[in-house]
């Protein structure tokens, strides 16, 4: 009885949980320039421009330009519409990459986080790589080099019984079954570590959080002071309500 | 100076019913003095008509109505526009709270009886501002161009081709075009900014005169004309100003809250108020796994779905919007407020209640086939509810109504 | 049920109205702010930048800053030398009524000794004033000294855009914010 769509991370199951840190400016600054060097090479963004993300992210316009934004006829006010031409890709992955100003709001921070996480060797691909969020992404694992060497294997898990517990043997052992489809890092194959590499890309969906809105740090900030203003004219309100009701009461 | 200002006051107050409308409509009409919360949704209904017609006024200066630029100019808006989030989420926020609220209201009118004699008249104009709104919000919802906007729309547009005979000559008329193109959002856009709104402002003036020439009703279905003051005043009542209005500056202070709340925190509402497919742009070769309304279309969607013909969809659907019209005359009751009504009405009352929420859920949910057997039995429900109530409302006993609030 | 205006009721009614006036203000900010120009107007409009080392002496040519004719001269030795010599025909020689960034700087009123940069709008009503750089006498001028001539109204102008006395034009044109850095001449920025 359970509905026939599937889990939210596709074979992953659940996605893995990402909380935003949109005032973490750091942290953001390391996420653009993730997003430069590895993904703005075939996708662009182009509802943002180079200039509110310089100041958003107290990037100072010279480094931005010098480091950051790759042509010279680029002016800072300018969108960002990706250096790639849209007939070259599509003959390269058969598709067009998509623009992913607003992809993290399309599927949820969350779900991008654990796809950019998620790829795996896979030689039956053409990219070698296969994803678990998304299977059958035509999109190469360009992160491969940092991350290190990503596998399917499989591994012992305690078998669980009907009531909920593990089923355990005639000698009190745990009872385990071998299951396959687990993501395995080969140790020492990437640039980081399995911590450092969650980190990395933590920055990386984080910026890309905050391209999708990028006004959604102010609008929190502002929430409070607005409801605060609602909260003592309600309360203002109600003091004048109730001495005009003795006139009736 | 001020004899001066009231002479003019005076030659301006001569051709131009100002003190009249104000003692009519304010400062004297009578409004019962013992209401409940219930009472102020009406108040709060016009709040949001304004903030949706000043916001909406304020998005037009950045939307582009065209196929290449609509959904971009709604990133233009987001993001180039100083404060332009600001607007657009007002507007998406308040589409929802409009529809928040006037279920609400409805849901008063249904409870305390506000339909009853002389009141259809004002029930009737509530139910086609109701029926606007819902046209209204469709067209709203389309005009982004985003990939909920392109097949919701294409699934209700659809619903014309059920028609027998003109069906499909008149999908096509309504599209202009033979897929949801630039034409078809240039003129939703011109009927959503401009004539439903007219309509819209018309009715509701029309569901407030209707209103004040019969008075507003109570939680008790007490007819508070019966005892008047030597000034033809009922005893029961209050003038509208200040008594009313302090009552609703309150009711807009806590609505403040919930809407900034929702506005500033939650603008997509779990993507039941603003559907997370619809941040990708419209593309007609590619359907989203998942199309649902939403929140507020959702029990009739379900409803619809729960119809396994697609013409008998349509006719059940319209059939539970047309029902409601006509809920003055199917409720027999002596007593108009729940409160004096009989058992049979409560339960009823209950059932109806949680068929409809039932419904609501169900219509944002993909299909299965358990809920689709839900769907019928909330469908029956729902029905059952407003077809019996000639009966349950005139057999059952009800309890003597007060004579005094 | 009389109203009775009592000091209480003054008192909350004076606070919830200054709240709701203050909620009022504080909401009418964003709809005004909004009418501000957008960011993709601010990149449209953005500074422009051009070459100027091309320019023959005595040239002029037109350039379009956020949709406004610039004029940039490049003035000769001699000309530049006989701007004192008009001054007694200006209305304020050293454009003192007109907020200027470059004021005093050099005869040519910009940043460099040789090109005039200005903002080729009438400060009248707003027409695109002609150049006539010769010296020789004009329909509307017999010792004309070169200049710029308002078609619309009549109003003069010295080769650098000072506004000669007695027409209708109440200023100098404008400077437009501009710098130099080498031959490259950026307008609409200043550093």
């Amino acid at each position: 009885m359970i509905a026939a769509v599937g889990a939210p991370c596709g074979d992953y199951g659940e996605c893995d949980t990402f909380k935003p840190q949109l005032t973490n400016i750091e942290s953001l600054q390391l996420g653009a320039l993730t997003f430069i060097n590895h993904c703005y090479g075939c996708h662009s963004l182009k509802y943002s421009r180079w200039g509110r993300i310089s100041k958003d992210l107290d990037i100072p316009e010279k480094i931005l330009t010098e480091n950051l934004v790759f042509g010279s006829d680029v002016k800072l006010g300018d969108r960002m519409t990706g250096s790639m031409q849209p007939a070259v890709s599509e003959s390269w992955f058969g598709i067009a990459p998509p623009d992913l100003t607003l992809v993290t709001r399309l599927h949820g921070s969350d779900w991008v986080y654990t796809y950019l996480r998620t790829f795996y060797e896979d030689l039956s691909k053409p990219y070698g790589v296969n994803n678990m969020v998304y299977p059958g992404a035509a999109m190469p694992n360009v992160l491969a080099s940092i991350q290190g060497q990503q596998v399917l294997s499989c591994k012992d898990v305690p078998i669980i019984a009907s009531n909920g517990g593990v089923r355990r043997d005639e000698y009190g052992n745990d009872i385990t079954e071998e299951k396959c489809g687990y993501l395995k890092t080969i140790k020492g194959s990437g640039k980081l570590t399995q911590q450092e590499f969650d980190d990395y890309i933590f920055n990386l969906v984080n910026f890309m959080t905050y391209v999708g809105e990028p006004s959604r740090s102010v609008r929190e900030r502002m929430g409070w002071y607005v409801i605060l203003f609602f909260v003592v004219f309600t309360a203002f309100s109600y003091l004048l309500y109730r001495e005009y009701q003795k006139d009736y009461h | 100076m001020t004899q001066q200002s009231s002479g003019i006051f005076n030659w301006i107050n001569t051709r131009l019913p100002i003190s009249n409308t104000y003692e009519r409509h304010l400062s004297k009409h009578p409004v019962p003095k013992k209401v409940n919360f219930w009472y102020l949704f009406g108040a709060l209904a016009s709040v949001v008509l304004i903030i949706q017609i000043v916001s909406g006024i304020w998005l037009m200066f950045g939307y582009e109505n065209t196929e290449e630029g609509a959904f971009a100019s709604v990133e233009y808006i987001m993001r180039d526009i100083e404060y332009g989030w600001i607007i657009r989420y007002m507007h998406t926020t308040g589409a929802s709270m409009f529809f928040a609220v006037v279920y609400l209201h409805m849901f008063r009118g249904l409870l305390y009886g506000s339909y009853h004699k002389p009141r259809e008249l004002v029930w009737i104009f509530g139910m086609t501002i109701y029926l606007v709104m819902m046209a209204e919000g469709f067209l709203g919802y389309v005009l982004p161009y985003g990939q909920m906007s392109y097949w919701g729309a294409q699934v209700i547009i659809s619903l014309f081709g059920a028609i027998p005979y003109i069906g499909e000559s008149l999908e096509l008329w309504v599209r202009g075009d033979y897929y949801i193109s630039g034409a078809t959002i240039s003129r939703f856009f011109a009927l959503h900014v401009v004539a439903l709104p007219l309509i819209l402002i018309a009715l509701v003036f029309m569901h407030l005169v209707a209103l004040h020439e019969v008075g507003a009703g109570n939680p008790d279905g007490v007819d508070i004309e019966k005892y008047l003051d030597e000034d033809g005043v009922p005893l029961d009542s209050v003038p509208f100003f200040p008594y009313k209005v302090l009552n609703a500056l309150v009711a807009i202070g806590v609505f403040g809250i919930v809407f900034s709340f929702i506005m500033f925190f939650f603008p997509e509402g779990g993507g039941y108020m603003l559907e997370l497919a619809n941040f990708e742009e419209a593309n007609p070769l590619s359907t989203p796994e998942h199309i649902a309304p939403v929140w507020y279309y959702s029990p009739y969607y379900a409803m619809l779905r729960a119809v396994p013909d697609k013409l008998g969809g349509l006719l059940v659907m319209a059939a539970a919007i047309a029902i409601l019209f006509v809920v003055p005359w199917l409720d027999r009751s002596k007593a108009a407020s729940i409160r004096y009504k009989g058992i049979l009405s409560k339960i009823a009352m209950t059932m109806f209640i949680i068929s409809w929420l039932m419904l609501a859920w169900l219509g944002t949910v993909p299909v299965t086939a358990l809920r689709t057997t839900l769907s019928i039995i909330g469908t029956v429900i729902y029905f059952a509810f407003f077809l019996l109530m000639p009966i349950y409302t005139s057999i059952e006993k009800t309890k003597p109504v007060p004579e005094r609030l | 049920m009389e109203d009775t205006l009592t000091t209480r009721r003054k008192v909350l009614i004076g606070m919830t109205a200054t709240v709701g006036a203050a909620g009022a203000s504080m909401a009418a900010i964003p709809f005004i702010a909004s009418w501000n120009p957008s960011a993709k107007a601010k990149a449209v409009g953005g500074p422009v930048r051009i070459d100027v080392s091309k320019m023959q002496i005595g040239q002029k040519i037109q350039v379009s800053w956020r949709k406004q004719p610039i004029f940039i001269i490049r003035h000769s030795k001699e000309a530049i030398e006989n701007l004192s010599k008009v001054e007694s025909k200006l209305d304020d020689p050293s454009s003192l009524k007109i907020e200027e960034p470059y004021r005093d700087l050099n005869p040519t009123r910009s940043t460099s000794g040789e090109y005039t940069v200005i903002a080729g709008v009438c400060t009248h009503l707003g027409c695109a004033p002609k150049f006539y750089p010769e010296i020789q006498p004009q329909p509307w001028d017999d010792s004309w000294i070169g200049g710029f001539f308002c078609p619309c109204h009549g109003s003069m102008f010295d080769i650098v855009g000072r506004v000669f006395k007695g027409v209708p034009a109440p200023t100098n044109l404008k400077v437009p914010p501009h710098y130099f850095d080498g031959s490259i001449l950026t307008i609409g920025e200043e550093r």
